[in-house]
């Protein structure tokens, strides 16, 4: 049918079919900016166009709807304001703010926030937080915890009030009280504006170490460097280009949760028009491998294939179909026909071990790593003794011993795996993917698509939130097959349900704690039996469960002479069961242990009378000391001996104390109750955490940088930027070396025929391990146009040392103040003189990782009639060494921290004895809006890690760690319940008034 | 699969294509399903150009279109606190600002939060061919089964009622696992409405007087247990909100505040 839609003023005659969405229609069209979340009731909003200046999801109309109503796109806002010749007005004023606040992590969701603050600030000029936060209810963001969105809606608003705005872009000017010596202080800046940016959450409190003053670029809160295309909706992402002729990809997965495949017939799927090619595990080579994103050799099984004739979970794959379009290729799938042979099926992880449980991976190509045992479902075991624990059970004055339970849950980024791949002018088999680590996918697949990996070329575009869950080479074996099979370029993007029920999540895990204590509160020993369910494929079981004992338990090594010689026991069994599997997922394994072992920590408290931050910090490590774990693991290779060297945990704990008001609330009965409410209580909890950075000796990351005939610099990172930031604070880092500012560097991430190797991002080692490459690169750089500036000085009659000269503003500049702009010295290099080309190469891997600290405050409202529990507030203080970017590192941990909470209180996957999830939406599966949080503060304890030239640490993973200890604790507070199993839903909190006879 | 789009500007060309079973006609209200249409052609008749987005209050009596979106009854007059409060419990702006009254009591379940109100509320729907008036506490049970006519034109309420409105639900706007809601006459009739569970919420009770309301929250929840919540929970934190209802309502009815 022919219709007219006026898309931003402009009428369009197309022909679309009846039964087409708005948004692919638009999206045909050319407008970009509506990204699609993969949902069918339009729950997650990252479709958001304006229909008649209200905010709607385009997925969720027929593009026949939106005639005779005017629809608006991010393409009618603002766009760069310099063209060559032709100039603009610029990014608009909501758009500038999304950039200059930080509210644009992975951008994906941007456009769509936008919209619904244009359509709000159109009716509303001067909207409270409130009413921001309603005109952001429709768009869920896995990133930013919406705190600086809504200060960036709100900045605008006051911008377009012509009210003045406080400039954000230099480091916040702190007083001289704020170093160390004075750190129980919690004053705010000196200047006015700092203060309202920090108050406002724009900018982290942050208590700088005295290493990092002076710096131009690195600590300053510049503007990520990708934020102008992610704020004009520019097709930055994987889906947002179109091939000719290109097919669309669905998966037939499988309908029950162990079977094996008897019959599989797909002729009339074959027969059927428009399906280009539909392959089963009949057509493709049978090759093991495994789908976990990880260096070589992979340390875990090895028991997948792209497809098989058994299936061991209901998600697990059955066939591919590549079609025209995706209705015709859903219809593919709905006519091919398979008889299963069902087989017992095994929920239950404590089942998975028994004599006379089914056998899963019975596959005799099946690849054990280490100690795991497929006749036995055990994916990976872990048996780490250290000290001499039976002793120092023995030299306790009490035993606690308790089990506790963690959820699987989901990674929900709003962007869904999604992959096209595409055969080259020259037969290299091109993969663009949204991926973690473009390196490792063109390893591992290679293998498995029979291409040497010189002839396949993985290119990363911007990532739409990934969180550990495109560490995986999940769906791109999917994509290539299928160009292999029909020399097609293929698109293959996963819907919402299929990310529930396909793709990865959080180890679910019980976790038995024994801890020994004295009467004066050392810890004599510590004991974790871990049972993990890495669900039907072992990708991740044993280095997630490993880092479960490794960071949680290494935190608590006593004090006196057990902290010279801790006694630590960790085991842990990684099972396979009939569920999907398990897999990487920001903390990795840490936020289990931390359940664990903090709550058991606050157990101990209040069994013993002890003051819950005196009896952590009476046990827990400090700075030289040894990390405990080091000596005895190392994710499956050789551990070497580590000490830890800062540990700013004392200052973030007497920050946070001070934050919260501690000592006015914990144990003052008057501020637990409210009056007028009998039913409600008030709560506040702790938990203390530490995490690690990068895999010592193991993760390497490459950078190249390159001098343009400018004084620019091209710098190439084989890291990828997932929406965190990486790209900014590594162009930073570049920038602080070769003293030009931020916008002169030119950063591109990453592309396997471009960039240098990098591991990927994962481990939180970006900053650190490839920060310190982009460093290296960088001071070699220096170097070169050091000696060149020294020469052209030599040649202008001044005899200056190479060493005498520094790189400031842009220029070369001698000790007594002589300069060469750089761009001076690029010409001189690549036209004029002895030509040559000013780059260099780096790459680094560390010996240590060395952990960054955190502590985790939360208050609760509990309502002790009916177990309703609300998060109040959420404060975390974080010494992640050095912050390179405060902006960029606050919205990590405001990120996280939600993350966390939903962890805390209402993620969870849960699947009935057959194996069918309950969960396959956002309805569902509910994840924070922004219009139900709490209020989110974040502090940053800086110390300066020697181990790295800027001092850093990382900070992607600790935040969301310590949420759920905290909130369990500040429940115990509230109301005696003890949970030992999460997530906090009410009935579980009732119960425990119940069995406490409080109701 | 949509193979035919219609739009009817007349309630009469509208009933026409409705009723024409050549066409495996269905009426397409705001959109937000559409995904949810079977492999069978089907022809979506859009009723957004028949004037059913416009509401009033008449006598005392709210008329509101049935395409009209949870966003303008929220933004209404006619919605108080607690309405509003189901309503921003029920969806985002976005899915608020286009899914229309009739369509959400087509499509919702037993969880939803605004149905559990208008189901206090003894909403009564008008469908058409006709003009026949059905309750919504007739309807919901029978929906998926039975249909008094081809769609529905509107909703209607009556304004001068107090409602109030309590749930428990994991987050401050998840989808409840219990809600509750309380709707008094001025003639003392006391009306509640239970959700949180099955297929559509239901009416616990109905009388001249709230006498009894607790009793009968608990026994309507006798065997309200799914994989979300036990039916012991569920009867318990009923009681508990049901009388928190009354109590609210007696507050505001002595202090005179808002209905």
């Amino acid at each position: 049918m022919k219709i007219t839609l006026n898309i931003n003023q402009i009428e369009i005659k197309i022909k679309v079919n009846p039964g087409d969405r708005l948004l692919d229609t638009l999206r045909n069209l050319g407008y970009l900016g509506a990204k699609s979340g993969g949902c069918v009731r339009g729950e997650c909003g990252a479709c958001t166009v304006l229909l008649d200046g209200r905010s709607v999801n385009s997925c969720m109309l027929l593009a026949a709807q939106a005639e005779g109503h005017l629809i608006e796109t991010i393409e009618a806002q603002g766009q760069h304001p310099d063209q060559g010749w032709k100039k603009t007005t610029g990014l608009d004023s909501i758009q500038q703010a999304f950039v200059e606040t930080g509210a644009i992590q992975c951008g994906y969701c941007t456009p769509a926030m936008v919209l619904a603050a244009e359509a709000l600030l159109r009716d509303n000029p001067k909207p409270s937080e409130e009413e921001v936060r309603d005109a952001l209810s429709g768009v869920l963001c896995r990133c930013t915890g919406y705190v600086k969105p809504v200060q960036a809606i709100l900045r605008a608003g006051a911008f377009l009030r012509g009210e003045t705005v406080p400039a954000i872009g230099e480091k916040p000017q702190v007083s001289e009280e704020w170093l160390p010596e004075f750190r129980d202080e919690t004053r705010l800046p000196d200047k006015e504006d700092d203060k309202g940016l920090i108050l406002s959450g724009i900018l982290p409190r942050l208590i700088p170490t005295p290493e990092s003053k002076g710096r131009h670029t690195v600590g300053h809160p510049e503007t990520k460097v990708d934020a102008m295309k992610l704020v004009q909706g520019k097709p930055a992402f994987t889906a947002d280009i179109k091939k000719p002729d290109m097919l669309i990809a669905k998966v037939l997965y499988s309908s029950v949760a162990h079977a094996l495949i008897k019959r599989i017939d797909v002729s009339k799927a074959r027969a059927l028009p428009g399906v280009a090619a539909v392959l089963t595990w009949e057509d493709i080579p049978r090759v093991v491998y495994s789908t976990a994103g990880q260096s070589d050799p992979i340390p875990g099984p090895l028991d997948t294939f792209s497809l098989d004739k058994k299936v061991r979970f209901v998600g697990d794959r059955v066939a591919f179909v590549a079609a025209e379009t995706a209705e015709i290729a859903e219809h593919a799938l709905q006519l091919i026909e398979v008889e299963y042979e069902e087989l017992p099926v095994i929920i239950d992880p404590r089942d998975a071990m028994k004599e006379d449980a089914a056998q899963i991976h019975d596959e005799p190509e099946f690849v054990n790593f280490a100690a795991s045992d497929a006749s036995k479902n055990l994916a990976a075991e872990i048996r780490i003794d250290i000290g001499d624990v039976d002793k120092g059970f023995n030299e306790a004055d009490r035993i606690f011993e308790e089990e506790y339970v963690v959820q699987k849950v989901q990674l929900a980024h709003i962007e869904p795996h999604v992959v096209i791949t595409y055969w080259d002018e020259d037969d290299r088999l091109v993969i663009r993917t949204s991926t973690q680590v473009p390196f490792h996918v063109r390893r591992i697949i290679a293998p498995v698509i029979g291409l040497p990996v010189k002839r396949i070329r993985v290119i990363k575009p911007r990532i739409g939130g990934a969180f550990g869950g495109k560490q995986e080479v999940l769906i791109e074996d999917v994509a290539a097959h299928l160009t292999i099979a029909t020399g097609r370029p293929v698109l293959y993007e996963m819907t919402r349900e299929e990310e529930f029920i396909a793709s990865r999540s959080r180890h679910p895990m019980r976790i038995k704690l024994k801890t020994g204590v004295k009467k004066d509160g050392t810890i004599t020993a510590n004991e974790m039996i871990c049972l993990s369910n890495t669900g039907a494929y072992g990708c991740h079981a044993l280095t997630v469960a490993g880092n479960t004992g490794h960071k949680s338990m290494a935190l608590y090594v006593g004090d006196g002479k057990y902290r010279q010689s801790p006694n630590i026991r960790f085991c842990a069994d990684a099972v396979y069961t009939n569920t999907p599997p398990s897999g990487a997922y920001r903390g990795y394994g840490v936020p289990q242990g931390a359940w664990a072992v903090e709550r058991q920590m606050e157990a101990i408290v209040l069994e013993m009378g002890f003051d819950p931050i005196d009896f952590r910090l009476k046990n827990t490590l400090r700075p030289g000391e040894l990390h405990p774990f080091s000596t005895a693991w190392s994710e499956g290779r050789e551990p070497k001996p580590e000490v830890v060297n800062t540990i700013g945990l004392e200052d973030c704990v007497a920050q946070g104390k001070a934050a919260v008001d501690w000592e006015s609330k914990w144990g003052n009965q008057s501020w637990h109750e409210i009056p007028g409410k009998p039913f409600l209580r008030r709560g506040i909890g702790l938990a203390i955490v530490m995490q690690g950075t990068s895999i010592p000796y193991l993760d390497m990351g490459g950078a190249s940088i390159k001098l343009n005939d400018d004084g620019t610099f091209n710098l190439l990172v084989g890291a990828t930027d997932l929406g965190t930031g990486s790209d900014t604070v590594l162009g930073q880092m570049a920038a602080e070396v070769l003293g030009v500012p931020l916008e002169d560097m030119i950063v591109y991430s990453s592309d396997t025929d471009l960039t240098p190797f990098d591991k990927g991002a994962y481990a939180s080692s970006t900053t650190y391990i490839s920060g310190a490459a982009v460093t290296k690169a960088a001071k070699k750089v220096a170097e070169r146009i050091r000696l060149r500036a020294a020469r052209i000085f030599s040649e202008r009659g001044a005899e200056i040392d190479a060493e005498d000269i520094k790189l400031v503003n842009r220029s070369a500049v001698t000790l007594a103040g002589q300069a060469i702009s750089i761009e001076e010295i690029a010409m001189d290099a690549l036209h004029h003189t002895d030509q040559e080309q000013i780059m260099a190469v780096a790459s680094h891997v560390s010996p240590v990782s060395p952990p960054p600290f955190a502590a985790q405050f939360a208050e609760v409202t509990v309502d002790i009639e009916t177990g309703q529990t609300t998060v109040d507030k959420l404060v975390m203080v974080v010494d992640a060494g050095v912050i390179i970017n405060p902006v960029t590192a606050s919205g990590q941990v405001e990120g996280g921290m939600v993350q966390a909470l939903g962890y805390a209180v209402c993620e969870e996957m849960v699947y009935d004895a057959k194996g069918k999830a309950r969960e396959t939406d956002f309805l569902d599966y509910h994840i924070f809006r922004a219009d139900e949080m709490p209020e989110m503060k974040t502090i940053f304890v800086e110390t300066f890690e020697p181990s790295h030239p800027f001092g850093v640490k990382s900070v992607s993973e600790i935040p969301i760690d310590g949420v759920a200890p905290a909130v369990g604790n500040a429940i115990l507070d509230a109301c005696g319940v003890s949970l030992k199993e999460i997530p906090a839903v009410p009935e579980k909190i009732w119960r425990g008034l119940k069995e406490t006879q409080q109701i | 699969m949509i193979t035919t789009y219609r739009r009817p500007k007349t309630f009469d060309k509208a009933v026409k294509l409705l009723s024409d079973k050549s066409l495996n006609a269905v009426a397409l209200a705001g959109g937000t399903f559409i995904k949810n249409f079977s492999e069978k052609p089907v022809t979506v008749v859009d009723l957004q150009d028949l004037g059913l987005d416009v509401f009033e209050v008449v006598n005392q009596e709210v008329e509101a279109g049935s395409m009209v979106t949870m966003q303008q009854l929220c933004e209404s007059d006619v919605a108080n606190n607690a309405l509003s409060r189901a309503i921003m419990l029920e969806a985002g702006k976005n899915v608020r600002n286009t899914m229309v009254l009739a369509e959400h009591l087509a499509s919702c379940d037993g969880r939803s939060p605004l149905t559990t109100a208008l189901l206090a509320l003894d909403v009564s729907m008008t469908w058409q061919p006709g003009n026949i008036r059905v309750q919504l506490g007739d309807h919901l049970p029978v929906r998926n089964h039975e249909s008094p006519g081809l769609f529905v034109s509107g909703l209607s309420w009556k304004h001068d009622i107090w409602l109030a409105f309590e749930y428990v639900a994991r987050s401050p706007l998840d989808r409840p696992i219990v809600c509750v809601a309380l709707a008094q006459w001025p003639s003392g009739r006391t009306r509640l409405a239970l959700g949180g569970y099955g297929d559509a919420p239901i009416i616990a009770f109905d009388g001249p007087e709230p006498a009894g309301i607790e009793y009968a929250a608990k026994d309507a929840f006798y065997d309200a247990d799914d994989e979300w919540a036990s039916a012991e929970y569920r009867q318990d934190v009923a009681v508990t909100l049901a009388r928190r209802c009354l109590d609210y309502i007696q507050v505001s009815q002595t202090s005179e505040g808002e209905v």
